[in-house]
């Protein structure tokens, strides 16, 4: 192979979830299978590289200004659900069930990967909050240590004479799963975050 | 349970191995070096899919071969007749259970339970806390998925916040963060170990007792850090210690710095027991293990002895057998064939990687 097709093949090997071999198929494919798709893909990279940045206000994705979901009027700008990532708010979205609006973290404490505060998108979610627009902080971080680890410290982080709720997305079963499958840890979270129903 | 069948593939410095066991009594004879432990690794493997002398399961799977198969068939007191396969390779295993994929561990763990005894195992009561903390979790989270959940979150927010400490500079808001996540699952995994210690201690002064007559009670003690099973207190306890662990760069106290006690005739047994006691002290306590293992899971253990019979003189070995009951099966490896006063043994011979069925000359021993 030559230099400039082993670059490349290097490049594409960076990108998540492509080994050697795929990473070797792809380069194969767009420079002589497919050469048609390269500049087309180009020009596409090119253009979404200059065009999307973070939305200024909650970090998802947007083209210029506020994104799509800050933009539309229709959202309830006083319910804001802090996701660790853009697929996190896309999966919510999908859910159709929250009519407010995100912020995106973009990752969460984890000081054995080198991740501490100044490298999470929190400055701005404090700034909204000292607006006093936000009544509601809906933390949808996952279960784990370092999401709970990041829950309590943007809970540390919030002003003392905060009038804003702060609530924790519920674990438990799945929909339309039985109590026979859960398995017993899942099981204790669902009991202990159990409601009431009357 | 009982173990019917097992059958290995690219384990260890076995090929390809069948052995089918009738009875409850199986003894593996041979040379060092053959394979013997190996088998009882594998059957021991069952439990908890890990193994009793290696940390990564990559050193079980045959030299130049890309995947290791343990599939054994046993009779089970709940289950019935069960098929489990387990397929080790070196990025993962895969666990199937009467044909059916079992991807949650805390679906699997409990339900096979085994004992092993070897001649390692003195290190629990001479050797390092490390080494009985590690016995310790692996015989709770054998049993109950959620121990092994605390302490996996243990374990996780401890590495964070030593982390922290380790790169020093870390804000008291960031150290609390993880401090909050680690309290809890600290003060789950005392109350856990205390109780899992009781019961074990219970029923390991009563093993001792049946090894060793001499009038001297064995006792098993849980020996915790900090005995105050509370989140609050030791929530607590870590914003107190912040200053000296930010100097020492890492937690110095918590349940990871716990440890248990041995003692004969109220003297710690590490300092004070002699060879023989501290032998007794450590069979008492596998035995103390399957009784638990019984009590709890409902399911009568399978013991794996791993040559440990060669090393007790002729009247503990009595005693030992007396104190496991006919019921239970009793895979042991030696190498040369067990006394003929221990009753009928089925007999295979190892010989590198290879297992024979009665072998021609010890028939006559046996």
């Amino acid at each position: 192979m030559t230099p400039a097709f082993e670059k490349l093949q290097k490049q594409l090997k960076q990108l998540p979830g492509l080994g050697y071999r795929s990473s070797e198929r792809i380069a194969l494919h767009l420079l002589v299978e497919k050469p048609g798709q390269l500049p087309v893909l180009v020009e596409a990279l090119q253009q979404a590289a200059l065009a999307v940045k973070r939305c200024p206000r909650c970090g998802n994705l947007a083209e210029g200004g506020l994104c799509a979901i800050c933009a539309d009027e229709r959202r309830d700008a006083g319910v804001v659900c802090v996701v660790e990532h853009v697929p996190d708010l896309v999966a919510v979205e999908r859910s159709a069930a929250f009519r407010g609006v995100y912020h995106v973290l973009h990752g969460k404490l984890s000081p054995i990967n080198g991740v501490g505060p100044d490298d999470l998108n929190l400055k701005s979610l404090l700034a909204r909050l000292a607006t006093g627009e936000v009544r509601e902080l809906i933390l949808a971080l996952s279960n784990d240590v370092e999401g709970e680890a990041t829950c309590h410290y943007l809970t540390q982080h919030l002003p003392a004479d905060r009038a804003v709720k702060i609530t924790r997305i519920g674990f438990g079963l799945p929909s339309g799963g039985g109590v026979l499958y859960a398995d017993s840890v899942t099981l204790k979270s669902a009991l202990e975050g159990r409601r009431d129903y009357s | 349970m009982r173990l019917r069948k097992l059958n290995l593939r690219h384990f260890r410095n076995v090929d390809l191995a069948t052995l089918d066991f009738s009875g409850r009594r199986q003894f593996l004879t041979g040379a060092n070096g053959q394979g013997k432990t190996n088998l009882l690794e594998a059957a021991g493997f069952l439990t908890a899919l890990r193994s009793f002398r290696a940390t990564d399961n990559r050193l079980l799977i045959g030299q130049g071969q890309a995947v290791a198969a343990i599939a054994c068939e046993l009779e089970h007191e709940r289950l019935g007749d069960t098929r489990v396969t387990i397929k080790l390779r070196p990025d993962g295993k895969e666990l199937w259970c009467d044909q059916e994929r079992v991807t949650r561990l805390a679906d699997y763990l409990g339900k096979f339970p085994t004992v092993v005894f070897s001649s390692q195992d003195l290190q629990l009561v001479r050797g390092s806390p490390a080494g009985r903390r590690r016995w310790l979790d692996l015989t709770l989270a054998a049993m109950d998925a959620s121990y092994l959940r605390a302490l996996q979150t243990y374990t996780k927010a401890l590495a964070g916040r030593n982390s922290l400490l380790k790169r020093g500079g870390a804000s008291d808001q960031e150290l609390s963060a993880f401090e909050q996540v680690l309290a809890p699952a600290a003060a789950d995994l005392i109350v856990q170990r205390t109780k899992g210690v009781r019961e074990l201690a219970a029923t390991l002064k009563a093993a001792y007792a049946q090894l060793c007559d001499e009038g001297e009670p064995g006792a098993l003690a849980y020996e915790p850090d900090f005995a105050e099973p509370s989140a609050e207190v030791l929530l607590a306890r870590l914003e107190g210690g912040r200053a000296r662990d930010v100097q020492f760069r890492a937690t110095v106290a918590g349940p990871h710095r716990d440890d248990l006690g041995f003692s004969v005739r109220g003297r710690a047994a590490k300092d004070f027991g002699s060879e023989g006691q501290q032998r007794s002290l450590v069979l008492a306590l596998r035995l103390a293990q399957a009784a638990w293992f019984q009590v709890r899971s409902g399911v009568r253990p399978v013991l794996l002895a791993d040559d440990v019979l060669g090393e007790l003189d002729p009247a503990r070995r009595r005693r030992f057998w007396a104190a496991i009951d006919a019921e239970s099966q009793v895979i042991a490896t030696g190498t040369k064939p067990p006394d003929a006063e221990l009753g009928a043994w089925q007999l295979f011979a190892v010989a590198d990687g290879t297992f024979l069925e009665n072998p021609p000359d010890m028939e006559a021993k046996a």
